[in-house]
């Protein structure tokens, strides 16, 4: 292979950048949209809207009240009922506290401990006080509380 | 450091055989219609990676499939593009395959010793119509719906075991979330397996007896063309490329049909099937009553075997150009014009009026209620040998 004439090195480079060009304007021309294409759920936001709690006069007086709530909206493609669960208070001054039973460490669900007072998670041993701060435990923040209002006589959060 | 890689590598690989391998002359004259074998090769891999990330999003269900190909043309980032290349890709795949056939013939490639590297090519030939197939099914709309079930139908004409093949295809008495599941399995699972086991095997064939050629070459001829690498494969690279741009722009100009969500009762929808299979279609149509089967199975089905069979049939050894082989030449010609005109033919015919619907109170409600009780008196498992 060495004796190649000048000319036909030249061409063999000239096919090999060239191949290596084409290879790499496809492989582009690929790689965008289908990088795009998969991760794009991740830049997709969530709509959060207003539901429907329950009449608030017969919440009137609620002490860590577990509420499961139904609501629906988009899966992807499709439209189903999400559940959740929260825990309800009456703060006594007609407003309302609404704790989101989701653990601010990983997820799991906490449970309100009428006796103590207290939240618990059983995931990581969290332990959190009626006001839903930490006392022990991993969570790295408070509980999270739902945004509230009452129009009409109806409690309505923000689901998270 | 990259000559370090590459010494490192060279002391561990035979990569002096695979190089001196690759940069072994090929025959003289060949042509671009040599890179129809490397443009189906890329396609056929393209169409594995659009498939693959197409996959993320789909949903094989009848109560979701049609709602999640809808989410990914409408709400996924360059969905349309993606689920367009796949579209469009497998018809330019048909095309492509079929003129790298076409070429195989002109040429008279397949004969000895290359008889099995024709053989594995027309089985590939049958796996890219079973994708075609089993994909048309995946959107769940009305002529995914309704072409299964004719194709299923049709399938079901052969005789003996036709009505068990329909049952097996259809994973039941009628297309539905079986049928659907299945599907999905062959065209995601089954024929992609087969389809790169097969290519391995052709290739290897390829490379194993040379290219043939062009029926021009003397034997000295035969060894002193361009080297495979890189000279063919950049005419290949640049025949790729253009093949590319010409699939890219039909991905983004050509929007992907969706019809309506696919809908068993309605009487009015005039099925029709992929256009790659319109000849078949069309060819049912010249024959009726028993003779049925004469176009819907026999005449399929001896087609597929000839041309399966084509280098033991055509045993004239030597090779000459398809101009002057009389018998080959008219057969070819025949068939390929054949092919187009049942195809244009079966693309103009005029579809269906729609038949008003029947208001629903005046439909037969009567059989459907009675149905469930013998339903429940027959066993679980019917295997049709009555
Ligand atoms: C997805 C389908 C297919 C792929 C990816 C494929 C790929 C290839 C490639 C890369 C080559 C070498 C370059 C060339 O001659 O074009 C080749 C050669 C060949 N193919 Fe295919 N092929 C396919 C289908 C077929 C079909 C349907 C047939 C015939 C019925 C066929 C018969 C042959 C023969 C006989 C050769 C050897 C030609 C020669 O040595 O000159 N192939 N194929
Ligand atoms: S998830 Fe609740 S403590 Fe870890």
């Amino acid at each position: 292979m060495t004796d190649v004439p000048e000319e036909g090195q030249q061409r063999r480079t000239f096919f090999k950048i060239g191949m290596a060009a084409i290879g790499g304007l496809i492989g582009l021309a690929m790689a965008i949209p289908l990088v795009g294409f998969a991760i794009s759920p991740a830049f997709r936001k969530a709509s959060k809207k207003w539901v429907d709690l329950g009449i608030a006069d017969l919440l009137k007086g609620s002490r860590y009240k577990k509420i499961n709530y139904t609501f629906s909206a988009k899966d992807g493609w499709v439209e189903t009922n999400k559940r959740r669960s929260v825990y309800v208070t009456d703060q006594g001054d007609g407003t309302f506290q609404v704790y989101s039973r989701v653990c601010s460490h990983l997820g799991c669900l906490v449970r309100w401990d009428e006796g103590k007072d207290q939240f618990f998670c059983p995931c990581h041993g969290a332990v959190f006080d009626s006001a839903g701060n930490v006392v022990a435990g991993p969570p790295p923040r408070p509980m999270d509380k739902l945004p509230v209002k009452v129009e009409d006589g109806i409690l309505y959060v923000k689901e998270s | 450091m990259n000559s370090r890689i590459s010494a490192f590598l060279a002391d561990r690989l035979p990569l002096k055989n695979v190089e001196n391998h690759i940069k072994k002359p090929l025959p003289k004259h060949i042509n671009w219609l040599f890179s129809l074998g490397s443009m189906a090769a890329f396609l056929l891999i393209l169409q594995a990676v659009t498939g693959a990330f197409l996959a993320f999003y789909y949903s094989p269900s009848p109560d979701h499939a049609y709602d999640a190909v809808n989410y990914i043309s409408k709400e996924v980032l360059f969905g349309g593009f993606v689920r367009g290349l796949h579209h469009w890709g497998a018809s330019v795949l048909v095309i492509v395959v079929f003129l790298h056939l076409l070429r195989v013939v002109a040429y008279a490639s397949y004969k000895p010793p290359r008889e099995m590297t024709w053989v594995t090519g027309v089985l590939m030939l049958l796996i890219v119509l079973g994708f075609g197939f089993t994909g048309y099914l995946l959107p769940w709309d009305q002529k995914a719906y309704w072409a299964t079930v004719v194709g299923v139908k049709i399938a079901g004409t052969a005789p003996v075991i036709g009505d068990f093949v329909a049952k097996v295809l259809r994973g039941g008495e009628e297309v539905g979330a079986v049928t659907l599941t299945r599907f999905y399995a062959l065209h995601t699972i089954w024929l992609p397996w087969l389809a790169f086991g097969l290519i391995a095997v052709h290739l290897f064939f390829v490379r194993y007896y040379g290219s043939a050629g062009t029926p021009k070459n003397t034997p000295e001829d035969m060894r002193s063309g361009k080297p495979f690498y890189p000279d063919q494969l950049f005419e290949d690279a640049v025949a790729i490329l253009i093949l590319f741009i010409v699939l890219a722009s039909m991905a983004i100009f050509v929007p992907v049909p969706l019809e309506e969500l696919a809908d068993p009762t309605d009487a009015s929808y005039d099925p029709r099937p992929e256009w790659y299979f319109l000849f078949l279609f069309q060819l049912l149509k010249y024959f009726e009553g028993p003779l049925e089967v004469v176009g819907t199975f026999v005449i399929p089905t001896v087609g597929f075997v000839l041309l399966l069979f084509l280098p033991f049939l055509d045993r004239k050894e030597e090779r000459t150009s398809l101009l002057k082989r009389p018998v080959a030449l008219t057969v070819t010609c025949l068939s390929v014009v054949l092919i187009m005109l049942l195809t244009i033919l079966g693309a103009i015919a005029p579809r269906l009026e729609p038949v008003p619907e029947q208001p629903p109170a005046a439909e037969q409600t009567a059989p459907s209620q009675e149905t469930p009780e013998k339903a429940e008196e027959e066993a679980v498992f019917d295997f049709g040998l009555d």
